[in-house]
């Protein structure tokens, strides 16, 4: 550590550059992880907040809630228990009087039934009948308020917000959740259908045909462009780390390389390896962690002056994820160096 | 017991027909407290039987020994070891590490050897002597040739080893400053009893030498 850092102290310019280019390279990661995982979590926050372990759709729908339609007749053959609840599901597109169009998931559900149940409010209250709706607050931050009218899809008639609720939104789109009647108007349904799904709180439901129950985790990731945009997020994620070694093996290997007369003079002195390879290590560690501070310190100020609307968000396992793969990948990177230092000859530097 | 002794050294270089021979059944043998000087010009193996007394090369044959161990038998670790405890190198050429100041070149002898270094009142009266106590806050880049060599020969003796090896110690110096080196190294043999080695072709350095040796085409002979 002595030696790494009095060079770094040294070389302010030389080594300035190389932290600069893991702070972007960090500063990237950072800023992709924080909106693959806002993305994740706009896809699946509604579900995330229901808590629930399976979901019972048509076996023919593609494990799809757009596509699954749950009949009275299949219904009347269950029982729900307190742990499962119906679901519907239509897309729609709200309009209301000096306010923005807004595209939604309405879910439409059944009261005293666990999703509507917990539903936690921000504002007002719950649907009480089937013209009453409780949306997204991504609608109040759009300048919508408790007491307007919505269209809904140009259906006749008019929808009341009578409350808001927050972190709900499926498939990047805010949620509207109203009653299951509501739904079949939406849907363009008969009272012969009941429902779209089956949400469970359990991971084992048993339906009858022609259901079947996934896990929530299968019906997360056929959500559709889930499995693809995260897919797309990883390897742009795992391409960075890549870049990230290749970086900082390339500016180490150079820096080591001018560094190899001394490095020879030093073992000549009896100086081990050892001292060597730990100085290369720990100076490694010192700019991939000054550079990921930096990093973190500018995606932080990003953050603050971004838009409401940008998805991103963190947690601590993310962050600690993304830091501690670039720390290892920087140190993967220094290793590269290292055997130029075990095969330093000492013999070069004797001559005359 | 001498300090280091090498005994029938042979050094073989290449291969088949383009196999050289630089050192040629070498015999040396120094005493702590001695002052040796090898003589030879440019590729008569100066640096060779240097990089072999200090363990940094093997010989092809002949047995090399420092303080009765024969450096044959160790490992590398333990001749770094050996370097780093009891063999001090003053070299030519990129002595010093060009991102410390000639006072942390010190620092980075403590770091890999904590204990058995000069105290540091010893370590400024050599500063003094060597007349580089006014420089220790300078980087080698700011020091001149002869300041730098200086350094570097200070850094050695830092360590206070039992054998001191020198490649061409007085190269980038003045008369004057040959003769302060001169009598350090002198000083150091006689009342510090260390064994002090220095392959030159400066004869300016025979008149505090002990013993003088020439080296020719490999073989080493002692002036009489």
């Amino acid at each position: 550590m002595f030696l790494a850092l009095k060079e770094i102290r040294h070389e302010k310019l030389r080594y300035g550059l190389i932290i600069g280019m893991i702070l972007l390279i960090s500063y990237l990661v950072y800023v992709l992880s924080g909106l693959a995982y806002g993305l994740a979590q706009q896809n699946t926050q509604a579900i995330d907040s229901w808590q629930a372990q399976s979901v019972a759709l048509d076996k023919d729908a593609n494990v799809s809630l757009s596509q699954s339609l749950i009949t009275a007749d299949t219904a009347d053959k269950m029982t729900l228990k307190r742990s499962q609840a119906y679901l519907g599901q239509a897309g729609v597109v709200a309009k209301a009087s000096q306010r923005p169009n807004l595209s939604a998931q309405f879910l439409g559900l059944q009261p005293q039934q666990f999703i509507s149940r917990n539903l936690t409010l921000t504002a007002g209250h719950k649907a009480r009948n089937d013209r009453q709706i409780v949306a997204d607050t991504a609608f109040q931050q759009q300048g919508y308020k408790l007491g307007d009218r919505v269209t809904l899809n140009s259906v006749d008639g008019k929808y009341t917000i009578v409350g808001f609720t927050k972190n709900a939104k499926l498939s990047v789109a805010p949620v509207v959740y109203g009653t299951l009647g509501a739904w079949r108007t939406l849907r363009g349904v008969t009272p012969a259908f009941k429902a779209s799904a089956v949400v469970s709180q359990r991971a084992h439901q048993a339906v009858p045909s022609p259901l079947k129950t996934y896990s929530t985790q299968t019906f997360i990731n056929k959500l559709p462009g889930y499995s693809a945009q995260n897919t797309t997020f990883t390897f742009m994620i795992g391409f960075l780390m890549i870049i990230a070694v290749v970086v900082i093996a390339v500016f180490l290997y150079i820096l080591t390389m001018q560094k190899l007369p001394n490095y020879a003079v030093l073992r000549a002195q009896g100086i081990p390896s050892k001292f060597l390879v730990s100085t290369t290590l720990s100076q490694a560690f010192i700019l991939v962690v000054g550079g990921l501070v930096l990093g973190a310190l500018l995606t932080v100020a990003t953050m603050r002056i971004l838009p409401l609307g940008v998805p991103i968000s963190f947690n601590l396992p993310l962050l600690a994820g993304v830091t501690g793969g670039i720390l290892l990948t920087g140190i993967l990177g220094a290793l590269i160096p290292v055997k130029l230092i075990l095969k330093v000859d000492p013999v070069t530097v004797i001559g005359g | 017991m001498p300090a280091l002794a090498l005994q029938h050294v042979n050094k073989f270089f290449g291969q088949g027909t383009s196999r050289v021979q630089v050192l040629n059944d070498v015999n040396f043998a120094t005493q702590p407290g001695e002052l040796s000087l090898v003589l030879g010009p440019s590729g008569s193996g100066k640096s060779t039987f240097l990089t072999i007394a200090g363990g940094i090369q093997t010989p092809t044959d002949g047995r090399v020994t420092v303080d009765g161990q024969a450096l044959a038998s160790m490992a590398a670790k333990d001749r770094d070891k050996l370097r780093l405890h009891q063999i001090g190198f003053i070299l030519q050429a990129h002595n010093l590490v060009p991102y410390l100041t000639v006072r942390d070149q010190f620092a980075l002898v403590d770091r890999v050897k904590p204990q058995g270094n000069l105290s540091p009142v010893a370590l400024h009266q050599l500063l003094d002597e060597l007349g580089i106590a006014p420089i220790v806050d300078q980087y080698p880049g700011n020091l001149s040739g002869g300041q730098s060599q200086r350094v570097a020969i200070a850094r050695a003796l830092y360590q206070d080893p039992a054998i001191i090896l020198a490649d061409e110690p007085t190269a980038a110096l003045d008369s004057d400053r040959v003769k302060v080196v001169g009598r350090i190294l002198q000083q150091l043999a006689q009342d510090h009893h260390k064994a002090v080695v220095v392959v030159t072709h400066d004869l300016r350095l025979r008149e505090f030498a002990d013993h003088v040796y020439q080296l020719m085409d490999g073989q080493l002979t002692l002036e009489a």
